[in-house]
């Protein structure tokens, strides 16, 4: 009788032994989008015996052109609950744990001691450098990728003494500085080359196989198929000085801070509720809510008064980011009852849409 | 000079050939970033011979590439 992993069974670099190894593995993936969709699949097929999967976000139609795990009828629901469901109908024998949560300083410790690696398929700095500096003090794997337009990074962190994130870009960028794939725009062969190329190194790692892309960044261009593969030098000062410390670097405080940030799960009653647009004008898609102002870049200096009053205050913006720098000020200014939405303005229309029904 | 991500945009160009007196990587980056003042504030790592190179290293007469961290996932 043919069993289901019969076919990579049969390579001698796995066979039953190897089998055994997968199902006793545990991985963690961070981002069930471009990257973690493609990723999530080949690892489930695979027999990995549990995967961990977390995404706060809610599947929108803008996603299904490169997050290929996403059917329409998932629109609007959790990313980690609808790609556990799929995922579950492909492979029914293995264990899979939706988190409905952003990997953040407040549970990444919690969310990581109990996999055995991570995957990075997330699509901000907070978050990647915040993964790193907890696998660095859990001492875990580290698969990341990353990309724009028609390039992409692949590396393999923090395996076996082997460099870090941070021993390639020691401090994140400034916010605004690289713009994420909503701003820029992407193809979804671009993620999916990608996240497949991570779920190797995965297997790789759990197999076993040589040789892990540990130690080098693994350049890839798509349009001319050029790869360069660049290695990086662990920086072992700053490695043990993160180790020792035992808790992530300050930098991380603000952009990884939930304090700030509000998801829509916790939006229950919208009465008492100002929604603060801050993108410019023509920014789409508009968003129909009610109590709605619109506070451009422009005019957050200028205007930021409008907001002294006792409603709370949930600004978003296209993607999340320019919220949080809008939120920041704006607490400095005094105005407390004011809070960053984590998704950006398509996530919060197709979320307004399913509530008004 | 090749220019990875986001730099080729900022200087509207993926590679080119200079002539520099610098030494070292470090007096290399801050030549380009005279030559380009749009680099300022931009990160990004030097890397020769397929290695990130810090900033003391010597220069060699070779192919430099910039890399700049990407967000995108």
């Amino acid at each position: 009788m043919e069993d289901r992993y019969t076919r990579q069974i049969r390579l001698n670099e796995v066979g039953k032994a190897g089998q055994k190894k997968l199902t006793e593995a545990k991985v963690l993936v961070v981002g069930a989008g471009g990257l973690g969709c493609p990723a999530l699949q080949y690892l489930a097929a695979a027999g990995v015996g549990t995967l961990g999967i977390v995404d706060f976000d809610l599947v929108t139609l803008t996603n299904l052109h490169r997050q290929i795990v996403f059917e329409q009828s998932d629109v609007g629901r959790n990313k980690a609950e609808a790609a556990k469901e799929k995922l579950e109908r492909l492979n029914s024998k293995i264990n899979i744990n939706a988190y409905t949560t952003s990997f953040q300083l407040s549970n990444g410790r919690e969310l990581l001691q109990s996999y055995d690696l991570v995957l990075d398929a997330t699509d901000n700095f907070a978050s990647r450098y915040c993964i790193n500096d907890f696998c660095v003090i859990l001492d875990k794997p580290m698969v990341y990728a990353a990309l724009y337009k028609f390039q992409g990074q692949v590396a393999v962190f923090n395996y076996k003494g082997g460099p870090t994130y941070r021993c390639l870009f020691p401090t994140p960028p400034k916010p605004d500085e690289v713009p994420n794939c909503e701003m820029t725009g992407v193809l979804g062969v671009v993620p999916g080359l990608l996240g497949v190329l991570q779920a190797t190194e995965v297997l790789k790692i759990i197999l076993n196989l040589k040789t892990v892309l540990s130690g080098k960044l693994l350049c890839y261009d798509l349009l001319s198929h050029e790869t360069k593969q660049i290695e990086i030098k662990p920086n072992r000062a700053a490695i043990a000085t993160l180790k020792e410390k035992n808790s992530p670097k300050e930098e991380l405080q603000l952009d990884c801070n939930d304090s700030l940030q509000i998801d829509l799960f916790s939006v229950q009653d919208q009465s008492n509720i100002v929604w603060v647009d801050v993108r410019e004008k023509g920014e789409l898609p508009l968003v129909s809510l009610n109590n709605q102002i619109h506070l451009p870049q422009s005019k957050w200096e200028k205007e930021w008064e409008l907001l002294k009053n006792e409603e709370t205050k949930i600004v978003f913006c296209q993607s999340g980011q320019r919220s949080k720098k809008a939120t920041a000020l704006f607490r400095r200014k005094g105005i407390l009852n004011c809070y960053s939405l984590s998704v950006g303005a398509t996530t919060l229309q197709t979320w307004n849409q399913k509530v008004k029904k | 000079m090749r220019y990875f991500g986001l730099l080729a945009e900022t200087l509207q160009k993926e590679e080119e050939i200079i002539t520099t007196q610098a030494k070292n990587i470090g007096d290399l980056k801050n030549e380009l970033l005279k030559r380009y003042p749009t680099l300022e504030n931009k990160t990004f790592v030097l890397a020769q011979q397929n290695s990130i190179k810090a900033e003391e290293e010597k220069l060699l007469e070779q192919e430099v590439a910039l890399f700049p961290p990407f967000s995108g996932g």
